[in-house]
């Protein structure tokens, strides 16, 4: 029998630090969600009320909302950054002219802060000011207006967030890749395969963890995004772009209700959990045989 | 052939018996319910929290306003609860 008590002892500050900063917050956000605290209010103490900020909630219809948009957001955006993605990094197993220079120009969005991501997106799509609308209306006649077209709007916040965060699906997918076996694509190539089906049958499903590993970190992002969305178009035309993270701001610091933004945050987390389960489940986890 | 008397003293080595019988230990607290996926009771008691919540807001927000107090859902998951961990 190994005596487990080394490893305990190493993984001792991890588990300390995750504790502290992980699930001593998290335990404290549910306590607050069942809670009524607003300390600039009539009543600064936290006063017990069960489950009345979960039932305040599920007829909130602003919050509803925030969950449907969010949602749309979020599939969107995963999406079509893994789509793109995926094209790119099968670009960069190619040789082509300046692979090197376009792989690093790729690669920069990753590094800029969100909130500098917003404020580039912004003075592009400012009407009168920004690049965007300027030759949308020059070539195309078309007329973009991100803070009255909440269409356009919603638009461009996903075409943003692409922006800013494919070049993180292309490295991931890239690696993917790269550490593929040749044998089954070249005994597939021996057998006739054609590139859909090497694509479908062996590529596909030999990057599947990659690609599950790569929507996971891009759903959960996705779902808090608050400070470049804050910056592009500040939850407006109307809410039609207030996300959750920027709905749970709004409630928790103008309007001070702590207990019911706590209550929020935990549906949110409630349902970034949800989606991931499905997605392992949909996708990886081991099937019962006999269903 | 080499003397065994001049064999060198040999690193304590991993027994892989008992490895193996690890690994099949974990393999086999992984099983098979009514469930479409093997789960181990942790992920059980992680898909009954799902339901229990889903199942309290739908509760709050379509059958509350009805009449049908809150308590009759709380047995109702807690019952799902012991059901999917037990059975699932």
């Amino acid at each position: 029998m190994r005596s487990n008590k080394v490893g305990w002892w190493l993984l001792a500050p991890t588990l300390a630090i995750l504790g502290i900063f992980g699930i001593l917050p998290f335990i404290y956000v549910l306590y607050l969600a069942f809670h009524q605290w607003n300390p600039f209010g009539a009543n600064p103490e936290q006063v017990f009320n069960g489950a009345n900020n979960f039932r305040r909630l599920v007829f909130d219809k602003e919050f509803l909302l925030a969950i449907w948009v969010t949602l749309k957001f979020g599939v969107f955006a995963v999406a079509s950054e893994i789509v793109i993605g995926y094209f790119l990094a099968q670009l960069f197993m190619r040789e082509f002219p300046g692979k090197g220079f376009f792989r690093t120009i790729h690669t920069l969005p990753l590094i800029v802060a969100p909130i500098v991501v917003g404020s580039i997106w912004r003075l592009m799509t400012t009407p009168s000011v920004g690049i965007i609308p300027f030759y949308a209306n020059e070539l195309f006649g078309i007329d973009i207006n991100i803070g009255r077209d909440a269409g356009t709007a919603f638009l461009f916040t996903v075409i943003m967030d692409i922006w800013h965060w494919t070049p993180l699906v292309t490295l991931t997918l890239l690696a993917a890749l790269l550490s593929l076996p040749k044998d089954p694509f070249e005994q597939a190539q021996i057998d006739g395969a054609s590139r859909s089906q090497i694509f479908w049958h062996i590529t596909l499903p030999m990057i599947r963890p990659a690609i599950l590993a790569t929507v996971f970190i891009r759903l959960m992002d996705a779902l808090r995004t608050v400070d470049e969305v804050w910056m592009l178009t500040g939850g407006g035309p109307g809410a039609a772009t207030r996300y959750l993270g920027l709905h749970i701001w709004k409630v928790v610091f103008p309007k001070t209700d702590y207990g019911y933004g706590a209550a929020i945050s935990v549906i949110v987390l409630y349902l970034t959990l949800v989606m991931c389960w499905m997605l392992y489940v949909g996708l990886v986890a081991p099937r019962n045989k006999g269903n | 052939m080499a003397n065994p008397a001049h064999t060198p003293a040999r690193a304590p080595t991993v027994d892989l018996d008992a490895a193996d019988e690890e690994a099949q230990a974990a393999a086999r607290r992984k099983r098979t319910g009514f469930l479409p996926i093997q789960t181990n009771w942790f992920d059980r008691l992680f898909i009954s929290i799902y339901i229990a919540v889903a199942l309290e807001l739908f509760w709050m927000r379509f059958l509350e306003p009805n009449g049908i107090p809150l308590w009759i859902c709380h047995i109702v998951v807690i019952a799902l609860g012991v059901i999917i961990v037990r059975r699932g």
